[in-house]
């Protein structure tokens, strides 16, 4: 019995294509269905809330590739987020006739535009800037407190330290980008178009339903293949990553400022479509929800991130219009839940409980592996046909020195 | 002489003045299999913890290869070629075996290549190659949190093996596991010892038995002695560090004692009257008053506790005199309680061992038989 189940299983590679296939099918299916058919089925307004809750989730994936798989919780994404924000509004605040400058400095009494508004006079440089501004930030930051082997809580610290700095400059810069009232971008144009009209931000929903694809598959491909396996190592086992001969630091800037650029599309493409940037972008407790969003959904888990944030996020939008001073009690209430109950998320939830329960009750449960099949694996003795170059049984195998040998040979090789 | 492949030279690191190694000075040849032992606290992880960079030494040079590894960090030094193996089994618990073995054995660990490039065939070849030598093929592909404690420690080893370095750090690679695991793990370590320099820090005597051939001893963050385990064990100075007393005995005095411990334990049960008999025979034999026998008592009792083949004790005595000595301590104490089966063997391959003439042999029994017939046992230990 067992030895025919094995047969009849398929060999992995066959499995792991079926499944890319699967997902593929999926992300399209999706992407029609939002771009396509949502916006007609939606009203104006709820498509823009559904255009929010999407750049929201697009963070979360950010804060999962940095928190779910590398295991570093950063509570300073806000910074990257209002990056962005601020990049796009700025370039938004210039669309004005020539010579003139943004309203708000007149205020101040400002004559002349700050240098570092000049590059987002051009789209496609502010579009870059959008992404790289907060990158870069982000591996600043990274880059000392990684080389300082700084982990743990006290990165948590540190992260939220450096949010609390950049807050305060931004509130207090009157006169470099209107402090605490921020920019405003629904009464600004673009291409000749009102950015608060129906047209435009019909516009950037589509825009950020293709940027939550495009970062999604970005994210998919950085945490399979060896440079995700790695993430996850420095998460398990910092320590024996670098005794391997590894330099996790490296490894840990990218991710973070990978993530941190993600933070930045993500804060232009949310400040576009809610009409205003202000530096409560970078307010501590915005930072902490966009952790209770990986959380909620299911750390490590690149779906669940984006499940997570929809869902709280609709929630909250619930909520609060009915019972506006019951939802931040709901919020830690959630948290809480998560941390106790559920602490691999929704998807957690699923994909340990509720799908084998349906996969057994329909009649489909993959058998549970046992000794005999497992060292009768067919994958296993196809793959010692291919690459074991087996010995004759009268002589005792000595793998190990003829690996080595030839490893040597690698290594001498410039 | 080749170069030495690992090189240290009067190496102190102290932690807020105390020092944990002090003034050390050590050299191991390429290929050689050297096992380190010293009580706790004797700085052998600091040790490990020097060499592969993760502390820095206070004075003193480690040369790798002729190349000083001051200064550099961890995984520079795992890059020349440097492996450890920790304590406890550090293997990564969410990914399957295949995946530790795979990032272990990739050839260039940089960001970006690690990024963009993709395993080569070579690599994979490698890993199958490195799944049948840790034996854990038919668990390739299960996480690595599903392991048992041995095969986790078997894992470790391959991950090192799978960076191909030259040199091997080892620290306890038998710590919790069972006698049939310890062995494969011994095993696994001879094997490799063919291809690679190792070094083994182990507690378990047994093991360290097992593999040895060069043993150091290491107390107080210095090297107290080097040589092979007989020599290692027989060294009055090992006996104190160990078990806090200096031995008041001389070393062949002790390898007497080590043969009777031998006999006596030939049936895997050690009787009263046995230790009785050797006890007073030898605590009077060493010692001229008796408070000085009552003390000596305590302590040959300490060294009763170690096993050890007779094969590599007989050959060491020296004089005929002691081989006589020994034959009569060994006959009297099988003949201490009834001879049984396993004792006789053992009895035969003493006097094989011993090669003596018969006449000798036969007198000596004989006299003892007939001592032990005619009364009880105080009596005979006494009167004679």
């Amino acid at each position: 019995m067992t030895v025919n189940g094995v047969n009849q299983r398929n060999p992995k590679q066959a499995i792991a294509r079926q499944r890319f296939i699967i997902e593929g099918i999926t992300l399209i299916v999706l992407a029609i269905g939002m771009m396509g058919v949502l916006p007609s089925l939606l009203s104006a307004f709820q498509l823009k809330l559904l255009g929010r809750f999407l750049s929201l989730a697009i963070v979360a994936l950010g804060i999962d590739l940095i928190w779910g798989y590398t295991g570093l919780l950063s509570l300073g994404h806000g910074i990257f987020f209002a990056l962005g924000g601020y990049g796009l509004a700025m370039h938004l605040s210039l669309q004005l006739p020539e010579g003139q400058i943004p309203d708000f400095f007149s205020l101040y009494g400002v004559q002349k535009l700050p240098f570092f508004w000049y590059p987002y006079y051009s789209l496609p440089i502010t579009v870059l800037l959008v992404i790289i501004v907060p990158a870069i930030v982000a591996a600043i930051l990274g880059f000392v407190v990684f080389r300082n082997r700084i982990k743990g809580v006290y990165f948590s610290i540190l992260t939220q330290a450096a949010l609390l700095v950049f807050y305060n400059f931004f509130t207090g810069q009157q006169k470099l980008i209107n402090g605490t009232n921020g920019l405003k971008t629904d009464t600004t144009e673009l291409f000749g178009q009102v950015v608060s009209s129906p047209r435009m931000q019909w516009t950037f929903y589509q825009y950020t339903v293709l940027a939550a694809i495009a970062i999604y598959l970005l994210c998919r491909w950085l945490t399979s293949g060896r440079f995700g396996r790695l993430l996850v190592a420095i998460r398990d086992d910092e320590n024996r990553v670098r005794f391997s001969g590894y330099d996790p630091t490296w490894f840990k800037v990218l991710v973070f400022a990978v993530s941190g650029g993600i933070a930045g599309v993500a804060g232009a493409l949310y400040t576009v479509q809610s009409g205003i940037i202000t530096p409560s972008a970078m307010e501590v407790a915005f930072s902490i929800e966009m952790v209770i969003w990986v959380a909620v959904g299911g750390r490590a888990t690149l779906v669940g991130a984006v499940l997570g944030t929809l869902l709280v996020q609709y929630a909250r939008t619930t909520l609060s219009t009915q019972f506006p001073e019951v939802w931040l009690f709901f919020q830690g209430f959630l948290f809480l839940l998560v941390v106790t109950v559920l602490p691999n998320g929704i998807v957690g939830l699923f994909n340990e409980t509720l799908w084998p329960k349906i996969r057994g009750r329909l009649g489909f449960a993959p058998p549970a592996l046992t000794y005999p099949s497992l060292d009768n694996d067919p994958d296993l003795q196809k793959e010692r046909e291919q690459f074991h170059t087996t010995p004759p049984p009268d002589h005792p195998p000595q793998p190990v020195e003829s690996l080595s040998d030839s490893v040597d040979e690698d290594r001498s090789r410039p | 002489m080749p170069q030495p492949i690992l090189e240290i030279d009067h190496l102190t690191v102290s932690f807020d003045g105390f020092k944990a190694l002090n003034n050390l000075t050590f050299a191991m040849q390429p290929g050689e299999l050297r096992v380190i032992i010293g009580p706790n606290g004797a700085g052998k992880t600091t040790f490990l913890d020097i060499i592969t960079g993760k502390v820095q030494p206070t004075s003193g040079s480690v040369r790798f290869k002729g190349r000083d590894l001051r200064k550099l960090p961890e995984h520079t030094i795992s890059r020349l070629g440097v492996g450890r193996k920790f304590q406890t089994p550090r293997v990564y618990l969410n990914l399957t075996v295949r995946e530790n073995l795979d990032l272990a054995c990739n050839r260039n660990k940089n960001v970006l290549a690690t990024l963009f490039k993709k395993p080569e065939k070579r690599d994979r070849a490698t890993v199958i190659q490195l799944l049948e030598t840790v034996s854990l093929a038919s668990k390739a592909d299960l996480p690595a949190n599903l392991l048992s404690h041995g095969e986790k420690q078997r894992l470790e080893i391959g991950m090192l093996v799978a960076q191909s370095p030259e040199l091997l750090l080892v620290d306890e690679p038998v710590a919790g596991l069972t006698d049939e695991e310890t062995e494969r793990v011994g095993d696994l370590l001879i094997s490799l010892a063919q291809s690679h320099s190792i070094i083994v820090i182990e507690h378990d005597m047994e093991f360290v038995r097992q593999i040895a051939r060069q043993v150091t001893v290491l107390h107080q963050g210095s090297v107290l002695c080097e040589g092979s385990m007989d020599e290692i064990q027989d060294d009055p100075r090992v006996i104190e560090v160990y078990l806090g007393q200096a031995p008041t005995i001389s070393p062949s005095q002790l390898r007497i004692l080590r043969i009777a411990a031998a006999m006596a334990w030939a049936d895997g049960y050690f009787a009263p009257e046995q230790l009785q008999v050797i006890l007073t025979r030898l605590s009077r034999k060493f010692a001229p008053d008796p408070t000085q026998q009552d003390d000596l008592r305590q302590e040959l009792q300490n060294y009763l506790s170690k096993e050890t083949s007779l094969e590599s004790l007989i050959p060491q005595l020296e004089t005929e005199q002691e081989k006589e000595q020994v034959l009569k301590l060994c006959y009297e104490i099988i003949r201490a309680n009834t001879i049984n089966e396993q004792e006789s063997v053992v009895y035969q391959k003493l006097l094989e061992l011993l090669n003596l003439p018969d006449g000798v042999v036969s007198q000596t029994e004989e006299a003892i038989n007939l001592g032990m017939t005619n009364g009880t046992l105080d009596d005979y230990l006494n009167v004679t």
